[in-house]
């Protein structure tokens, strides 16, 4: 069997936090975990300790992007061969995981994405959220050949080719489109898995209204770049 | 041409521009590398107070209007270059800080897990 990791960050998740990781090890007891303590100023910390969870505290916060790039760190150090990463707010239903492991295990894909435009089903985020992801998935296609249609999904599955790079090299905020270019660049063989999420049970997106046009600018021009300097490169 | 009382003052201002430099730098509130980009721009300052004909020769070489507009292009020009230079210094630090964050965290989880092994040994 692969060594699996799932990689969980948190920020002030103490609403969901318990959960999602009581959930995934009553589901996956084969399977490791890391909570990613986000420097959590709620009591995301404590909650992890009383329960003795697996659980790097990040002693300052440095957004999603840090926070799963340390947990792909954490993999690489610890020779997993498979890394998921799934959000601490309960999001992301687990019960497709085995699925979309095997599909890395059989070969079939580098990467696998959990996408809820695949069968339209569940929550599906407002209409002007899924103008703005359609753009964002647009442009992965042009700059990359690639159509990931949930490219803003923090639900992934990775093999250890791409836990070595992202523990190298991994998007700072707002990370996910532009991982999923860095993926694309490196030949990663991209496959998306039909799921359906939950809308948030607690704690807060982290893409509020008012920042979603600064979101949507920083965003595009972070993909532009990266296809570039890897252009370059070759 | 610059009048001889002004050409002492501005030297005597570069000079003690230098002696600034310097001392940050003895007392260690600079660091060498991010200095030179000063002493050169300092280095320039004599360059035109000794020769003020490379200002005009560099006026005439652009076609630009007048001297003043040269020498607020070039003050502008360096000054954008030196932010751009300490928005990358900045940013190179962010990536590094990122890292040590990163690796700290880490350890702290393998300290307290070694730590917690060792008291239920005991």
């Amino acid at each position: 069997m692969l060594k699996t990791l799932i990689i969980i960050p948190a920020f002030n998740e103490e609403g969901s936090i318990e959960k999602v990781v009581n959930n995934l090890t009553a589901k996956f007891p084969n399977y490791d975990y890391l909570v990613v303590n986000d420097g959590s100023s709620d009591h995301t910390q404590s909650i992890c300790h009383r329960n003795q969870y697996h659980v790097v505290n990040l002693v300052i916060n440095m957004g999603i992007g840090g926070a799963v790039q340390t947990g792909y760190r954490y993999a690489r150090d610890n020779h997993y061969d498979i890394a998921v990463q799934i959000d601490g707010d309960g999001q992301h239903d687990v019960s497709y995981l085995e699925e979309m492991i095997s599909l890395i295990e059989k070969g079939q894909a580098d990467i696998v994405i959990g996408s809820r435009f695949l069968e339209k089903e569940g929550f599906q985020s407002t209409q002007i959220r899924r103008m703005g992801i359609n753009f964002l998935s647009f442009l992965g296609k042009v700059l990359t050949g690639v159509r990931v249609r949930d490219i803003t999904s923090g639900y992934r599955v990775v093999n250890a080719k791409f836990i070595h790079i992202f523990a190298n090299d991994y998007p700072a905020d707002y990370p996910e489109p532009e991982a999923m270019v860095i993926a694309a660049v490196h030949g990663g063989r991209i496959k998306e898995y039909p799921v359906i999420m939950q809308k948030r049970n607690a704690g807060e997106s982290s893409i509020t209204m008012k920042r979603s046009i600064y979101y949507m600018c920083k965003v595009t021009l972070a993909m532009i770049i990266r296809r570039i300097s890897f252009g370059v490169r070759r | 041409m610059i009048p001889v009382t002004l050409r002492v003052t501005l030297i005597i201002a570069v000079f003690f521009y230098f002696i600034f430099i310097l001392h940050y730098l003895k007392n260690k509130m600079l660091e060498l590398k991010y200095t030179l980009i000063w002493l050169a721009a300092g280095f320039v300052m004599v360059l035109l107070i000794a020769f003020p004909e490379l200002l005009v020769t560099f006026v005439a070489v652009f076609g630009i209007e007048s001297n003043m507009n040269g020498l607020y292009i070039l003050v502008f020009a360096f000054i954008i270059t030196t932010l751009m230079t300490l928005t990358s210094i900045v940013s190179r630090q962010n990536l590094k800080i990122r890292i040590l964050i990163q690796e700290l965290s880490i350890l702290e989880k393998r300290i307290r897990e070694l730590e917690s092994a060792e008291q239920g040994e005991n």
